[in-house]
């Protein structure tokens, strides 16, 4: 920033106006969301869920593979 | 000269006051914490990977890996200058691109699979079509002025590029041309990822700030910062609420989009690598992150523990990629192979 001109130092301060104008929601709300989100997602995550995994596509199934 | 030095600390000042605003506005709604959200959720336990493939073929360093939309091929790039397709099913290879620059850094598979991207070091980003005969270069896109760091399409027709030129930059694959320039940052861009809705992109930089961008009006929406030093990956927590960054201070951090500030840390005293790629699983819930260490070390966003790690290469995991369908996690090093875990 030591190097920038007067025309985009001006520009800095337009962003920043713009950037201090967003509508901040409080925190105890969206991390409450973001919680119950994964936790929705579990069930359906292959890490998580091990019935999704018993179709595991990187391993052979069956005894041999033709090469 | 000296009228324009006056005005200079004028603006300086009013930037930073205006920064000092931001900072207050995020206080003043930080009135949760991850910790307490998450308290009552069942801890994941470890877990414990296997490797299934050890995907053998490059010959000198991986430094990207990208997944294609089918969650079966994936692209790698190696600075023994090729990319190659894989067929992860079955661990062959299908198709081998030659570079014409061997210090490749990025490379990216197009949704629809027809096309792979790459560059590096020439600041350039090649796209070739992988569908026809042979590779065909379809566009080289040459206006950055700085290392391409990393590349995402958004269809065959638009291309996002972040380059350590400072800035990231929307092209039009059809005239090759640059549709939106995106300039912010004070540092190389390393990083970016797409929102699902793709209206937007965050990006990391070495300024060691992320920030969000509105792609069709090519402003800077929102600045996040908490690292302290280069950011080297980021990526979209799948509700796209929040994304989790990883960064040469050898954190990871999961930043909230509507409360506009960082809600979880994830660092350890016993790590002391830097963190050069992340993916995360369908759910958000776990964050594979690739070190200098040589490993892939696996946190429990939630909780901010570390539940797990992927040993087995013997250089630095430079890159690291789930595929849409969740089912692994593929893990790439400097060591030349590319790992298949789950």
């Amino acid at each position: 920033m030591d190097e920038w001109d007067v025309p985009q130092m001006k520009k800095e301060v337009e962003s920043l106006k713009y950037q201090l104008a967003f509508k901040r929601e409080k925190s105890s709300k969206t991390v409450t969301d973001l919680v119950k989100w994964i936790e929705d997602g579990v069930p359906e995550d292959p890490f998580l869920n091990p019935e999704l995994m018993k179709n595991n596509p990187w391993v052979e199934k069956g005894k041999c593979v033709l090469l | 000269m000296a009228s324009e030095k006056a005005e200079m600390d004028s603006l300086k000042k009013e930037c930073d006051g205006l920064r000092t605003q931001i900072e207050a506005a995020r206080k003043a709604v930080n009135d949760g914490s991850m910790s307490s959200a998450a308290g009552s959720a069942t801890d994941v336990g470890r877990v414990q990977l296997k490797l299934r493939k050890s995907l053998k073929g490059h010959l000198a360093k991986i430094y990207s890996m990208h997944w294609a939309t089918d969650s079966r091929s994936m692209v790698s790039a190696s600075q023994d200058g090729k990319l190659l397709v894989w067929d992860t099913f079955s661990g062959n290879k299908m198709v081998a691109v030659p570079l014409k620059s061997a210090w490749v850094m990025s490379v990216a598979f197009a949704p629809s699979g027809n096309l792979v991207a790459s560059g590096g070091l020439d600041n350039m980003c090649t796209v070739y079509n992988i569908k026809s005969a042979s590779p065909k270069t379809l566009r080289e896109l040459d206006a950055h002025t700085g290392y391409l760091a990393c590349c995402r399409f958004l269809s065959d027709t638009e291309i996002l590029t972040a380059s350590g030129d400072t800035t990231c930059c929307l092209w039009d694959l059809e005239t090759g041309k640059q549709k939106i320039i995106f300039t912010n940052h004070i540092g190389d861009c390393m990083s970016l990822a797409l929102s699902q809705d793709e209206r937007t992109f965050v990006s990391g930089a070495c300024d060691s700030l992320a920030k969000l961008w509105d792609l069709r009006e090519g402003t800077c929406k929102q600045t996040f910062s908490g690292h302290t030093s280069d950011i080297n990956a980021i990526n979209f927590f799948p509700s796209g609420n929040a994304f989790i960054t990883g960064s040469d201070d050898c954190s990871c951090k999961m930043y909230d989009l509507r409360s506009d500030q960082e809600v979880i840390g994830y660092q350890d005293t016993s790590l002391n690598a830097g963190v050069t790629s992340l993916a995360l699983s369908n759910s958000g819930r776990l964050i594979f992150a690739g070190y200098d260490d040589f490993n892939c070390h696996i946190w429990d966003s939630m909780k901010g523990e570390k539940v797990g790690v992927l040993s087995g290469h013997d250089n630095r995991v430079s890159c690291t990629g789930v595929p849409g369908d969740g089912m692994g996690v593929c893990t790439g090093s400097w060591d030349s192979f590319l790992k298949l875990w789950n």
